[in-house]
């Protein structure tokens, strides 16, 4: 596709079309020169100056790549690369407000495809235009949104809607058109005064999504009608994410009364339940301007409080027993953007313990004997690569924060940034200090708002306190930290592509060795670790090497975070030691899988990992078992597969989003995906033949030992798994048949004798396939049926039944 | 230095030097498409691609270096294996065809494009030498022919075919005439009864590697109709050399430019491969652009090894080709605020040189 051709063809077409306003030259050039004034004209800025501009003018056009290149250094060939290679760059204008519906595994389990298509047929958005007609809406999907627990997402200009259903689309666009993002702010502490309680509410990514911003107005509007003696407190993430969002009310004597799932309405009850009101005049007065809002609304649900508490919390016990927190810890009680509580909590001692007491040679060696492991995916032992790093010649020496989690169906990262920064930033000045940086950059993926503003604010606070700088404490140490945010690229979660990227180029990896902490970033050593690693970090060093090492396997130390999504009843963020059983997350902290269908499998590891079935449910998680299982660690997604999903469908999805993902450098990967691909396309159309399945795994094989990278390396897992323990599956696809009714090649919608003739199917259909019948048993026009899932989902009988398409006895 | 063996063979070189280079020392032949010897390396092809014994492992031998103790296996069973699976991966994606389909089906094997291209050319002697060497040894076989190579004739699709038969016998007869005349007067054009073996003649043509293209789109039989000269008038009669060449100016050239010097070919051919296996659904149409230099960039054939990128020079003054989108839809391209003419001023001639196909090449 060229786009250059396609950009400057469409320009015209779309002022014609549409009548939209497209920007005029003289405010593109003086846009692109403003933004160059701060950010400085060197080729590395590249990425940074496109995303600038592009938060200007909506989209790059060509005059704007032209007058970037006249006023920097950047050269036409690597501008034109560079936009095109991240999927964050837009060539063509699109809509005022942009929806973003999440692709990731969870939420494709869920049917974002189906959410995507009603979307789009909502607002007549079809391939031969990428906005609605009246320009207000543009659809893009994108990767993952990290917001798994409450699949499937959808996000309208940073506001996020979970659950959604195809036919809710409608609402959500009113709701959005109408809704006016209110920021509450929390209101400044006061010190030394005590307070009655404290109630902590969630302010991660999840919780905000499930509406906690709304419960938090809502708590300070109480607080002040009632005068209640309380301290409102936003915390980080809690990693109940399913359940959201969550509210804690904890009394001065420690003790704790949690409520999950809490509504608008009931905050006042838990509230007046756990607190007395400051006095009897302002309980009356609160209480006569509510009892109106009552009336006109029904937003008072089934109260909480009625359930005794020990059904209320026993999940919430059962969700955090079996978990230990290390990267996590003091989760639920840190608030994320305040230093001196982190200080408070024994914050920055590590530190404080590395540069005063220690050598860096001493860090590397307890770090070394801790038996850490990335956590990014390959478990390479983080000792031996700080050590590579600190023994490469040179003054000059970077730490990269690899926070470019692109894994669809996984979150931790973007949690522990969003709510940990500060402990980062000091696993990330303890590795600088021992490996003898004194530059930080942290790379975090875009699509990570919240955690860019979350690390930016501790970066800042950090230069405050004396954390960062010169001198850092007054000790001889010097390190600064800045942010690279990424421009939507999952290959650039390889460290060689990372670094690339960082300096301006497309993120195409290389062949290691040379290693990124031998020759990186500038050609200077560079140590990139994973967020989770630099997590890990601090608490090590504070309790020692021996502590972690007696958590975990013998190869594999310490815990691991995993997203826990999908199918499981508890979806969440979890910190559990390695060694736990696959089906110890599930059963025990996951409470099982949802709505009572049956565990088939568990995806581990996203699109590098593979399928592990439910029979293997024993096999205890630590790098080695993954591989060994044809898994991978990977950066620690999980997701749960029940007895509905389609292993085949799955394993396409996964195929199409490395296939797309590629950086098409590398022939295996480039070419041997799609050939992949192709096969898995038209086994999920009932096209292939048996024999197609072994050429599958064949290619799957080379593609696995030829690729160039850790991407087309792993790219082939989730075929060769599904081949390994599903392969009846596989086969039944080659014989014209999906097993479990999922691919939509090969089913149909039926409506069976249970129908009352209600007409509801009727009017939901989109395309008119169900002729208006009152009382009469509905029919469904094959020749017309989008299989849209509408139908299906408004029956009040169940009477929609879906079909294999051979199947003669529904075919009438 | 460092001593490494491949393939039995133990060669000591230089640290940090290629296992490429440690092969080429030991004289032993790896196969390159994306390398060239002072570039640097890039490792896309992965047509080098070896076996490190001890860790079981494959590498690209163009970027991998040498280690002390490494094992490499350069030739056996597994590395063929694996190096014909990435050629005929390249090929899937490979929309071109080494020869004319004129060419392919004419049962005596004559060059048709070529002596069209003569005859555009006006270089009326050059045609008239290369159909006599080729019937040197025999009568013209056209004249008892069925013309496959009319009904191969990709201008078909468009109006109708070349009226190759008629030109071959028309350029058969005027040799005859001037033959006879010869014997009667003593006419200063002198028959060349020897074999002229400079005019792009490959032995062994049928023993050759063919890439095929497939079905080609409408959209493409466009591009392939850039390179006409013609008016677009036809001569179905021919009875002079002008109406030769003016019916030769509508031929598409459907050969490629790059056939005799193709490495993609030759490691295909070294490979013996037949036919790439596995069609790719939904490849990007295949494109011809024209630079005013003469040079002619045909994007279906490029197997995206970025050498056009990576020797050339980029900068503001001249800007070079440089790498579009991501992953299987990345092409090699002009820069987005380009046009492709004022593409490469200087560096044209360098590109031409380090392609391995016939995507970059000059208009014969």
């Amino acid at each position: 596709m060229h786009l250059r051709k396609l950009s400057r063809k469409n320009d015209d077409i779309v002022k014609s079309e549409c009548g939209c306003q497209l920007p005029d030259i003289g405010s593109v050039i003086a846009a692109v020169d403003e933004v160059v004034k701060y950010t400085g004209r060197e080729k590395d800025k590249v990425i940074l100056i496109l995303q600038e501009v592009q938060k200007r003018i909506n989209y790059l056009p060509s005059e704007a790549l032209k007058r970037i290149c006249e006023v920097t250094d950047i050269t036409p060939g690597q501008i034109s690369g560079v936009s095109t290679f991240y999927s964050q760059f837009r060539h063509l204008p699109v809509g005022k407000h942009i929806i973003k519906i999440c692709a990731g595994t969870a939420c494709h389990v869920k049917g974002s495809q189906l959410i995507s298509e009603s979307f789009k047929r909502v607002l007549s958005i079809d391939d031969s235009r990428n906005s609605s007609p009246d320009n207000m809406f543009s659809i893009e999907e994108v990767a993952c949104l990290g917001c798994c627990t409450l699949a499937p997402v959808v996000q309208i200009d940073g506001k996020t809607y979970g659950h959604v259903k195809p036919t809710q689309t409608e609402n959500i666009i009113d709701n959005f058109l109408r809704s006016h993002d209110k920021n509450v702010e929390p209101e400044k502490e006061e010190d030394g005064k005590s307070f009655e309680a404290e109630v902590r509410i969630g302010l991660g990514s999840c919780c905000v999504a499930g509406g906690s911003k709304e419960i938090l107005s809502k708590l300070l509007e109480i607080k002040e009608g009632f005068g209640l003696n309380i301290k409102v407190k936003p915390v980080g993430c809690v990693g109940v994410c399913n359940q959201t969002p969550l509210l804690e009310i904890v009394k001065p004597d420690d003790n704790h009364f949690r409520y999950t799932n809490v509504r608008k309405g009931q905050v006042e009850e838990i509230l007046l339940k756990h607190i007395r009101p400051g006095s009897v005049n302002n309980r009356f007065r609160y209480r006569l301007n509510d009892l109106a809002d009552t009336f006109l609304s029904d937003e008072k649900q089934r109260s909480p409080i009625n359930l005794p508490g020990n059904i209320r919390e026993k999940y919430l016990d059962n969700f955090l027993k079996k978990q230990i927190r290390l990267a996590t810890l003091h989760s639920g009680i840190l608030t994320p953007d305040s230093i001196d509580e982190y200080l408070l909590l024994g914050g920055f001692e590590a530190l404080k313990k590395s540069i005063f007491l220690q050598k860096p040679s001493d860090i590397i060696e307890i770090i070394n004997q801790s038996g850490l492991r990335g956590r990014g995916g390959a478990g390479f032992r983080t000792g031996l690569k700080w050590r590579i790093s600190a023994d490469s010649p040179g003054s000059v020496k970077y730490v990269v924060c690899n926070g470019d989690e692109g894994d669809p169906g996984a979150f931790m990262d973007r949690m522990l940034l969003e709510s940990f920064p500060y402990r980062i930033i000091e696993g990330m000045l303890i590795a600088g200090y021992a490996t003898g940086a004194a530059d930080g950059i942290f790379y975090i993926r875009a699509e990570y708002p919240l955690a860019v503003s979350r690390v930016k604010d501790a970066i800042k606070q950090c230069y405050e306190k004396g954390f960062l700088g010169e001198k850092i404490q007054g000790s001889g140490f010097t390190f600064n930290i800045r942010i690279f945010e990424g421009a939507g690229a999952f290959v650039c979660g390889e460290e060689t592509a990372l670094i690339a990227s960082l300096e301006g180029k497309r993120g195409t990896p290389h062949l290691r060795p040379p290693y990124p902490a031998e020759k990186g970033f500038m050609e200077k050593p560079t140590l990139v670790n994973n967020v989770e690693t630099l997590a890990l970090v601090p608490w090590i060093i504070n309790n020692g090497a021996e502590a972690f090492n007696e958590i975990g396997t013998e190869k594999s130390k310490g815990t691991k975070v995993f997203a826990l999504a999908g199918k499981v009843a508890r979806g969440g963020l979890i910190e559990v030691p390695m060694g736990i059983t696959i089906g110890d997350i599930i059963y025990n902290i996951g409470e099982g899988v949802a709505e009572g269908r049956k565990f088939k499998a568990v995806q581990i590891g996203g699109p590098s990992g593979g399928c592990i079935p439910a029979s293997l449910e024993n096999t205890p998680i630590d790098f080695e078992q993954l591989t060994d299982m044809g898994a991978m660690m990977g950066s620690g997604g999980m997701v749960v597969l029940d007895d509905s999903d389609c292993i085949v469908d799955v394993a396409k999805y996964f195929l199409t989003f490395t296939h797309k993902q590629s950086c098409g450098k590398c022939t295996f990967c480039r070419v041997g995906t799609k050939l992949m691909l192709d096969i898995l396309t038209r086994l999920s159309e009932g096209k292939a033949s048996l024999m197609e399945i072994d050429e599958l795994e064949r290619l799957g094989q080379y593609v696995k030992d030829g690729s160039l990278c850790g991407l087309g390396k792993t790219a082939p897992n989730p075929v060769l798994t599904g081949l390994k323990y599903f392969r009846e599956e596989y086969e039944a696809h080659a014989k014209g048949y999906c097993p479990v009714k999922k691919c939509r090649d090969l089913i149909k919608y039926t409506i069976t004798d249970k129908c009352t003739g209600c007409t509801k199917c009727s009017q939901e259909c989109p395309v008119n396939a169900i002729p208006f019948r009152p009382f009469e048993k509905h029919e469904i026009d094959l020749t017309l049926c989008t299989k849209c899932d509408n139908c299906r989902i408004v029956c009040p009988e169940n009477a929609v039944e879906i079909a294999d398409i051979n199947d003669q006895h529904n075919n009438r | 230095m460092i001593s490494i063996t491949i393939d039995n063979h133990k060669v000591a070189v230089k640290e940090g030097d290629t296992i490429l280079k440690a092969a080429e020392k030991a004289g032993i032949v790896i196969p390159t498409l994306c390398h060239k010897d002072g570039v640097e390396h890039y490792s896309s092809c992965m047509v080098c691609i070896v076996k490190d014994i001890k860790k079981n492992s494959f590498l690209p031998s163009c970027s991998a270096m040498a280690k002390e103790g490494m094992e490499i296996d350069a030739s056996g069973e597994a590395v063929i294996m694996m190096r014909k699976k990435a050629v005929s991966m390249l090929l899937t994606e490979h929309r071109a065809e080494c020869e004319a389909p004129c060419r392919i089906v004419c049962p005596a094997g004559y060059n048709i494009p070529l002596m069209n291209r003569m005859l555009t050319a006006a270089d009326y002697e050059g045609a008239t030498n290369l159909i006599r060497s080729e019937t040197a040894a025999e009568e013209l076989k056209c004249i008892s022919c069925k013309a496959y190579c009319e009904n191969a004739c990709r201008r078909k699709k468009i109006d109708e075919p070349l009226s190759i038969r008629n030109t071959r016998i028309f350029i058969y007869e005027h040799i005859n005439r001037h033959v006879a005349a010869d014997k009667v007067i003593d006419n200063n054009l002198k028959p060349v009864v020897q074999k002229n073996a400079s005019i792009g003649e490959e032995p062994n043509l049928r023993k050759r590697f063919f890439s095929k293209t497939g079905r080609i789109e409408d959209n493409e039989l466009k591009e392939w109709l850039k390179e006409c000269s013609g008016d677009g008038t036809r001569y179905r009669v021919i009875d002079d050399f002008e109406s030769a060449s003016k019916e030769a100016g509508s031929c598409m050239h459907c050969d490629c430019r790059a056939a005799s010097n193709c490495r993609l070919r030759e490691v295909a051919e070294s490979l013996s491969l037949k036919d790439p296996s596995g069609k790719i659904v939904n490849l990007p149409l295949a494109k011809k652009i024209n630079h005013r230099s003469g040079l002619i960039f045909e994007n279906g054939k490029c197997i995206k090894c970025g050498l056009c990128v990576r020797v050339c020079e980029d900068s503001k003054e001249e800007p070079v080709l440089c790498f579009i989108n991501r992953g299987f839809i990345s092409v090699i391209s002009e820069p987005l605020t380009e046009e492709f003419d004022n593409t490469l001023i200087t560096q044209t001639d360098i590109c031409v040189s380090v392609c391995p196909t016939g995507a970059l090449a000059k208009f014969r």
